[in-house]
């Protein structure tokens, strides 16, 4: 998985001490979701393989398994890194004495329980045994949902014109956490939106959610919640199915504390705050999936035009077209829309069902002025492109990079950005002296897949990483091998043989 | 400074991996499973495969599944539940309303578990429902009328299933759907396999659906259907879809054909030891699916196939056999008034059975034509013409 939700959580939980997930491993509905959610593909088959092996998984059985070419070898560096900074895959020996992998005991065991069903963890949610009196549709879920999580987003944005705001509220709990994630900063009474405030806004919805959601987890010792009930809570709920109503009866005091803030984000419905029965929405349900969040993410106008104007129910996820003499052309008839797109676009005229615009050096770089950065409008138009520009790519099945948008559009907003920024910073690790020069290579090697290298200086026999704590375990590794390896060459020195050196 | 130029916009590709549908063909043929109760009872292979399934659904989201059980006298879907053993269903509960929430996939409700998850649970509801109805709707007498199994009917079934949410991805019939994609009657968290609901996830990733077909097989001696499944195999080759083969018992001819034809992986567990680590062969060597294979070394491969063909006359599987110049169809023994069964094209045959030119002549290219007794030990009939058209 690559998309930008999941790396938010990824990031959150890398830095979760080693007894945290082993809490958390202890629900298989969590065990689930992290293994469906957060896992490239290449460890989700290396799980597989090994959750029913007796044996822990040799080394160099894995080096046989995977094919020896660049790209395989890079993708497996990159499975096993995730595997291992999420404690799921732990370095052990075999009978034989030999480096292997195992699993995490209490991951296997969550795994293969969540597989097999049986055991007594009810984490898959408690559905009720009773009919509710009054069934809730899903129509109404999706509305409900929808219009929670629009007035977040329209308090965001709203902040950036002060025309707009205003005009919506949100639950004063969900306020203070926006500014707690400072994507708002109150400037007296007037709330103002902030460059994290864009850089959310900008993101597709699945990653605002888990966006909002990890700043509430950051925050959650502060409002004397357990942050691991919460969590198993959260990955609970992507395993929950729509339409069907569950029991309150067996969550514990933080579990029950959060439905209520979870209501006020749209993400459950509950029908009042001390009923024993919760919905979960479809922002709940997807939280662990790729599927888009909300049907209709155009993110109709039901909070703040007349309701009854149903024309923006057809649009869906893609309603922009981008041309190449960088004129926009967007259906749709929201003001939440309209007023995102206005914060890089000049606009030009408004029909009932479509906004056009164009974008120009002054409204892109007033945009980047704001702290809106040239990679975040491509992948908010690439995200939200109208089908039929995806089209033209589907129809070049042969070739699947191609783009979406106009290159020569997606070139000149980046142009426009690097006009007014000739530095940028990284904040890193300077790694030198690593020793000889094939040392050195492997090490740069191994940034370079697991995706942390940003620039090595090979004159100076130093490289730069922004992540060091893979790098560290990495290191501590070489000096280990290389210490038996020079103890073995010591012990054999009379039988005559040299200790081989295992290639990482 | 060198972040704008052509290579970087190629980059911003998302890499999600495509959706997989997995269609596995579970042979029930009731004969060979008899034969394997010591070692693999037809249960235990039913678990295991049951896991195996939940684990090729929790690897993506919007992976897919199909079970077509390949029974002894016919081919039937065990998952998902088909229309009209719905409506049965339905009617023998005397509950209308199962037949609407059957849409999703799942059969009927199956009772409510916490500790599972729950498209799991409807999966495997209707799964051992639908196995169980198959095994009671058996009678005695077609047992003892058809020893093989359907296996070429089964397999034709899991085409045309396949073919369905493969058209849809297809860009040029997708374009009318597009602009339907927000459908909400698709249930979020089911693993539905309703095509109907293909739209909203083959739009939302704009990549195919990569496909595969799993054939779990007991029987031996399928030359009885070899032309139809003969062609089935080669639309497997011509769409592209690897047929994976794991051999619980008898013999191998033409499975191993069809693995071999169309990339997929052929393995087979004749001892008891092997049959009893059948999960883990599963997870081991079935579960990764197109994209994983790219990165790992498939076993199974640069092992000898046996090519061998059966005959259209007889169903025999020869070794060394006649073929019509025209059509190309195999016949175990000359024919009789050298006219071809399947196209009646006559055929001469000039020096059939003669003794070989002793003077060493231009050996002819092309189809080759030997005598049936003529045994490797013999020179190879370099003088037996191919048959031509007379």
């Amino acid at each position: 998985m690559s998309s930008t939700a999941s790396q938010r959580a990824l990031d959150y939980l890398e830095v979760l001490p080693g007894t945290t997930f082993t809490k958390l491993y202890q629900q298989p509905s969590t065990a689930l979701a992290i293994f469906r959610r957060m896992l490239p593909h290449l460890a989700k088959t290396l799980v597989m393989a090994m959750l029913y092996m007796p044996t822990p998984l040799a080394v160099s059985g894995l080096d046989v398994w995977v094919k020896p070419d660049a790209e395989s070898l890079q993708a497996r560096d990159r499975a096993l890194s995730i595997l291992q900074s999420l404690r799921i895959l732990f370095d052990a020996h075999d009978g034989a004495g030999r480096a292997a992998y195992k699993l995490s005991e209490a991951f296997a065991r969550s795994l293969r329980l969540a597989l097999t069903g049986g055991g007594d963890h009810r984490s898959f949610g408690v559905p009720c045994n009773t009919a509710d009196k009054t069934p809730v549709t899903v129509e109404y879920l999706d509305t409900f949902a929808r219009k929670q999580w629009e007035a977040i987003l329209y308090f965001v944005v709203g902040s950036a014109h002060t025309g707009l705001g205003g005009s919506v509220t949100i639950s004063p709990g969900t306020q203070a956490l926006l500014q707690e994630g400072e994507f708002v900063a109150l400037r007296g009474r007037q709330a103002h939106i902030t460059q994290s405030g864009f850089t959310f806004l900008l993101q597709e919805i699945n990653a605002q959610i888990w966006t909002l959601l990890i700043v509430y987890l950051e925050g959650s010792s502060g409002r004397d919640m357990v942050p691991v009930d919460v969590l198993s809570f959260l990955f609970t709920l992507g395993s929950l199915e729509l339409g069907i109503s569950y029991s309150t009866s067996n969550l514990t005091p933080t579990q029950l504390q959060l439905l209520d803030d979870l209501s006020d984000f749209g993400i459950i419905y509950r029908r009042s705050s001390d009923s024993t029965r919760y919905y979960p929405t479809r922002l709940a349900t997807t939280l662990t999936s790729d599927a888009p969040a909300l049907p209709n993410n155009s993110l109709t106008s039901s909070t703040t035009t007349d309701p009854s104007s149903t024309s923006s129910s057809e649009s869906e996820k893609g309603y922009i077209i981008l041309e190449t003499n960088y004129r926009l052309y967007a259906y749709t008839s929201s003001p939440l829309l309209i007023s995102i797109l206005s914060l890089f676009t000049s606009l030009r005229s408004r029909y009932p069902n479509l906004v056009t615009a164009k974008l120009t050096k002054a409204s892109i770089q007033a945009a980047i002025q704001l702290g809106i950065t040239s990679d975040q409008i491509i992948s908010y138009l690439t995200t939200h492109a109208h089908p039929l520009m995806r089209m033209h790519q589907q129809q070049n099945q042969a070739n699947l990079n191609t783009p979406v948008l106009p290159p020569t559009v997606v070139d000149q907003i980046r142009l426009w950005q690097l006009e007014g920024e000739r530095m940028v910073s990284h904040r890193g690790y300077l790694i030198r002296d690593v020793g000889t020069a094939e040392e050195y290579d492997r090490a740069v090697r191994y940034a370079e897949a697991l995706g942390v290298l940003r620039k090595e200086f090979r004159s100076r026999g130093s490289f730069f990483v922004t992540r060091m704590d893979q790098m560290s375990a990495y290191f501590k590794g070489q000096a280990a091998r290389k210490r038996e390896a020079a103890q073995k060459r010591e012990a054999e020195l009379g039988g005559g043989s040299v200790g081989v050196k295992r290639e990482s | 400074m060198n972040a704008v130029d052509a290579t970087d916009r190629a980059g911003t590709q998302q890499e999600v991996e495509a959706p997989s549908l997995l269609t596995i063909i579970l042979d029930t043929n009731p004969h060979a499973w008899a034969l394997l109760a010591d070692s693999l009872p037809l249960s235990k292979a039913v678990a295991n495969l049951l896991v195996f399934i939940n684990a090729h659904l929790a690897i993506n989201y919007a992976n897919r599944v199909a079970v077509v059980a390949s029974h002894s006298e016919r081919a039937e879907w065990l998952y998902p539940t088909p229309a009209n053993a719905r409506q049965e269903q339905a009617e023998s509960n005397g509950d209308g309303e199962h037949g609407n929430r059957a849409g999703t996939g799942g059969a009927v409700q199956p009772p409510d578990d916490a500790n599972k998850y729950r498209p799991f649970a409807q999966l495997e509801y209707a799964f051992m429902t639908n196995l169980q109805r198959l095994m009671r709707t058996t009678t005695p007498a077609a047992i003892s009328s058809a020893p093989s199994t359907m296996l070429a009917g089964a397999l034709t079934r899991a085409l045309a299933y396949i073919s369905k949410p493969s058209a849809a991805t297809n860009p040029t019939t997708t374009a009318n759907t597009h602009f339907n994609y927000s459908d909400p009657s698709s249930v979020a968290g089911g693993n539905s396999l309703n095509p109907s609901d293909d739209a909203t996830t083959t739009s939302r990733s704009s990549q195919r659906l990569t496909t595969r077909i799993l054939i779990v097989s007991v029987s031996g001696d399928l030359a009885e259907t070899y032309i139809e499944l003969m062609n089935a195999i080669f639309a497997c080759q011509r769409l592209s879809i690897p047929i994976d083969v794991l051999k619980l018992a008898g013999d191998p001819t033409f499975l191993q054909q069809a693995a071999d034809t169309t990339n997929g992986i052929y393995l087979s567990l004749s001892t008891p030891a092997a049959r009893a680590g059948m999960l883990q062969y599963l997870m081991c060597a079935y579960l990764p699916d197109a994209a994983a294979r790219e990165r790992l070394v498939m076993p199974g491969e640069g092992e000898g196939v046996d090519f061998r063909a059966a005959c259209f006359c007889h169903k025999r599987v020869v070794d060394i056999g006649f073929v019509c110049s025209i059509c190309l169809s195999i016949f175990c023994e000359p024919l009789a008034d050298g006219t071809c069964l399947l196209c009646g094209s006559h055929l001469s045959m000039a020096n059939y059975g003669q003794k070989p030119a002793v003077v060493a002549r231009l050996k002819k290219k092309g189809r080759k034509k030997r005598v049936v007794d003529g045994g490797g030990a013999d020179t190879p009939g370099s003088g037996g013409g191919t048959p031509v058209p007379g």
